[in-house]
């Protein structure tokens, strides 16, 4: 009977715990898409923190050094969405970069506060023009 | 033609793979056939081994040191221009020397417990399953990431090793540390075994790793300390924790070790938890070795630059081996080790205890998760996901929450008993303590459930503690006519196993109270300074002076100057600066601080400085109490240190034994 009870109380236990886990995995699931898969479904992340990849857009970088204002476009070469970002441009951020931002979408503009250089991995798009989505995502991951 | 370092170094790790060996061979060998020579040959095969990784260690700093750029690992991570200390430190700067360190130590601890360990009939199998866990970690360094390949032609410098790395001189303590807890704790799991394989699964293998299992715990406990003050002094958002994978696979063992360490003491006193306590000693280790294939394979991305190698599956392969032998040999004896004892009262020292057990193995599972998610999602999905650290803070925080409630009740409680008289009093006395703090930060200001929960259960505790010392001394102080320091004193003095724990706990509550006030009340904010003008940053004067620029031979630097007023007059001046040491590309920063104790104002350079810029950008923060993180490490230090120290009744009895042996002989 004893045993019954604590074997009760043990699962109780862990079973709160899964709760808590599954509640707080929900939450904070950070999706790290490109911009066109943003394209294809917008409504699946507009309420969410996700982490955008993609390539600075040659000729759109603006910094704004009294508002501390970084802004500048991003693209996959399929879809190009506008970034702004709250903070400074990092070491290494330059026209045609991957980079990978952590932020939300609000109206179409990418609101972000974290922002990563992949310097290391710059993909670079083939002649033809064709560029491959997962090879790009692979390079910024 | 005299050999060259490479060769040497390659054929000393070459000699401790068949001295490792012969370890658990001839270990094995002599359990099985009870024959003292075989056995006496093993034994010395753990001098032997530690002789020749002795050597291993030796050659490789030799040859960093004498720039000896034919030794592969020399020519991958080390320059020509670095520091002596950073030369000597590249040791464990990538993955090939740090994976050689580990194998040392572990050689040293092998040896050191071939000499040290009494000759029982649990020794022969421990010795061996040291033998090959020693195995593996040479087997590591010899085939598999081998350090010591000759390079042709031999390069004239290096890259030097990872900036990172190269930036603090905590680097030179924290590796170190870390693999001196997970070797550590490798003693109980060699005993356990033994343990198991002897059919032995009393308290003994416990009680004679006690102290190991202490050392290692503690070893465990400073690395993921420093650790913290080696992210906040060098990663520069000034912060300490960020649950990154890294970070995770290092507090997963600390968890279970935790536990383990409270756990064994039921069994010591109650003859219960047989199972759970191998269980857990065994979980212990391979989550050593999990984390190690983690993080070393690339499966999980981190933000600590580590290097990926080829030893990820080996680590992975070795895990699961551990896993299904300690797991079948468990199965195998599960008569002996089933629990004949029950539970006579849920609210018991052992109650408390298993109760705090459970949690520590909800939060091991909790982080085990939150890492693991990302690939659980990417192999059922294909999407790519990242579990941020909002996850580990919401389903972690209860359960440490829970963890400090018991930790204040646990030690208070009797063993076995039923709740009596004193227990109502004390848990009055601590409730009441709790309550009244609650209510007083919440009348000075302080808002949200966790800060104020945390600070009630700090109260709470260090009632606990009062309660506990003052039932402790109330006897001796009417029995005999001391003072009250003389009394704490002796009572100390008397019982450094408890008096430890109390160390402990306190710097655990000291903690506690700094990671909340730390994260809760963070404030951290980009501010731009004209150079020459100033901003008003809580309380302070913040001065662009100057900005500088300097290169030497091994770096490149760029920093402020800021001038830190506070009511007119000068506090300080910290330099903010980036390097870009010669030879990597990335650049790091090298944040500086203002420590306070009430709360430190951080200060990391946030854009580019350069020559024409006419203003600077700064990233500052402002975190309370977070030095008090690093002294509660330092109290946690010296608590587990003290209950380390042989009380005066054990070296009583060590002299005695001394005494008979020389009489015998």
């Amino acid at each position: 009977m004893k045993r019954f009870a604590y074997a009760v109380v043990g699962i109780g236990v862990l079973a709160f715990a899964g709760v808590l886990i599954q509640r707080a995995l929900s939450d904070s699931l950070v999706y790290f898409i490109l911009p066109s898969e943003y394209a294809s479904e917008p409504h699946r992340y507009d309420e969410r923190r996700i982490r955008l990849g993609g390539i600075v857009e040659p000729g759109t970088i603006a910094f704004d050094g009294d508002e501390l204002v970084l802004a500048f476009d991003v693209t996959d070469s399929i879809e190009t969405f506008a970034v702004r970002h709250r903070g400074t441009p990092p070491d290494l951020f330059q026209e045609s970069t991957g980079v990978v931002i952590e932020g939300r979408f609000e109206n179409g503009v990418f609101h972000s506060d974290n922002l990563l250089v992949k310097h290391s991995e710059v993909y670079e798009a083939p002649e033809d023009g064709t560029i491959d989505l997962e090879e790009l995502k692979d390079a910024l991951q | 033609m005299p050999l060259s370092l490479g060769e040497l170094g390659g054929a000393a790790l070459l000699l401790a793979l068949a001295f490792s060996a012969w370890g658990l061979v001839g270990g094995a060998i002599g359990a099985i056939r009870r024959d003292p020579r075989l056995l006496t040959s093993a034994r010395m095969a753990a001098f032997a081994t530690f002789l020749a990784m002795t050597a291993a260690i030796a050659i490789m700093e030799v040859a960093l040191l004498t720039d000896d750029f034919s030794v592969s690992y020399v020519a991958d991570t080390s320059r020509v221009g670095s520091p002596l200390w950073v030369k000597v430190v590249t040791l464990w700067a990538a993955l090939e020397g740090s994976l050689l360190l580990w194998g040392w130590l572990l050689s040293g601890y092998w040896a050191l417990l071939a000499s040290v360990a009494p000759n029982t009939p649990l020794r022969p199998w421990a010795l061996t399953t040291m033998a090959g866990v020693q195995l593996f970690f040479v087997l590591v360094p010899a085939l598999i990431a081998p350090p010591f390949l000759i390079v042709e032609p031999v390069p004239l410098d290096g890259p030097g090793p990872n900036p990172l790395l190269q930036n603090h001189w905590m680097m030179a303590v924290h590796p170190v540390l870390m693999y001196l807890g997970f070797v550590g704790l490798t003693v109980p799991f060699s005993y356990a075994m033994a343990a198991l394989i002897t059919k032995r699964p009393g308290s003994e293998w416990m009680a004679s790793t006690r102290r190991w299992t202490l050392l290692g715990w503690g070893f465990l406990t400073a690395a993921n300390v420093t650790g913290g003050w080696w992210s906040y002094e060098v990663l520069g958002w000034g912060g300490y924790w960020a649950w990154d994978p890294v970070e995770n696979v290092a507090i997963m063992p600390w968890l279970t070790a935790t536990a383990f360490v409270h756990s064994v003491q039921v069994q010591e006193r109650r003859r219960m938890l047989k199972a759970w306590n191998l269980l857990l000693i065994v979980l212990t280790f391979s989550l050593t070795l999990l984390g190690t294939f983690l993080i070393r394979s690339g499966v999980v991305s981190s933000v600590h630059a580590f290097g990926d190698g080829p030893v990820g599956p080996y680590f992975l392969a070795f895990f699961v081996l551990v896993m299904f032998l300690s797991l079948s040999l468990l199965a195998l004896r599960w008569d002996q080790v089933r629990d004949r004892a029950d539970l006579d009262h849920p609210v018991s020292r052992e109650g408390a205890f298993l109760g705090t057990n459970l949690l520590f193995l909800a939060l091991t599972f909790a982080v085990l998760l939150g890492t693991l998610f990302p690939l659980i999602v990417e192999a059922v999905s294909g999407a790519r996901v990242t579990v941020g650290a909002p996850f580990f803070d919401q389903a972690t925080l209860p359960l440490w929450m829970g963890v400090l409630a018991l930790m204040g009740i646990g030690p208070l409680l009797p063993w076995r008993r039923a709740p009596d008289q004193t227990l109502f009093r004390n848990l009055a006395w601590m409730t009441g303590a709790a309550v009244a703090t609650a209510a007083v930060a919440a009348a000075v200001g302080m808002r949200g459930v966790y800060p104020l929960l945390t600070v009630a259960l700090a109260a709470w505790n260090l009632a606990s503690l009062a309660l506990l010392l003052t039932g402790a001394l109330a006897a001796r102080l009417r029995a005999r006519r001391q003072s009250v320091v003389q009394a704490v004193r002796r009572y100390a003095h008397e019982n450094k196993r408890r008096f430890g724990s109390m160390i402990v706990h306190f710097g655990v509550v000291m903690m506690a109270v700094a990671i909340m006030a730390s994260s809760a009340y963070r404030v951290d904010e980009q501010i731009r300074i004209d150079l020459g003008g100033s901003t008003e940053w809580y309380g302070y004067t913040l001065t662009a002076a100057d900005r500088f620029m300097d290169a030497t031979e091994a770096r490149v630097r760029a920093g402020a100057v800021i001038d830190v007023h506070r009511d007119g007059r000068r506090v300080t001046t910290l330099t903010p600066t980036i390097n870009v040491f010669a030879g990597q590309s990335m650049s790091v920063p090298t944040p500086d601080v203002l420590y306070r104790p009430l709360y430190d104002i951080y200060l990391n350079v946030a854009a580019n400085i350069g020559p024409d810029q006419e203003f600077v950008v700064l990233r500052a923060v402002r975190s309370p109490l977070v030095t008090w993180i690093w002294v509660a490490g330092v109290v946690m230090a010296i608590g587990t240190v003290y209950a380390l120290t042989p009380s005066a009744g054990a070296a009583r009895e060590t002299r005695t034994s001394k005494t008979e042996e020389r009489a015998q002989a």
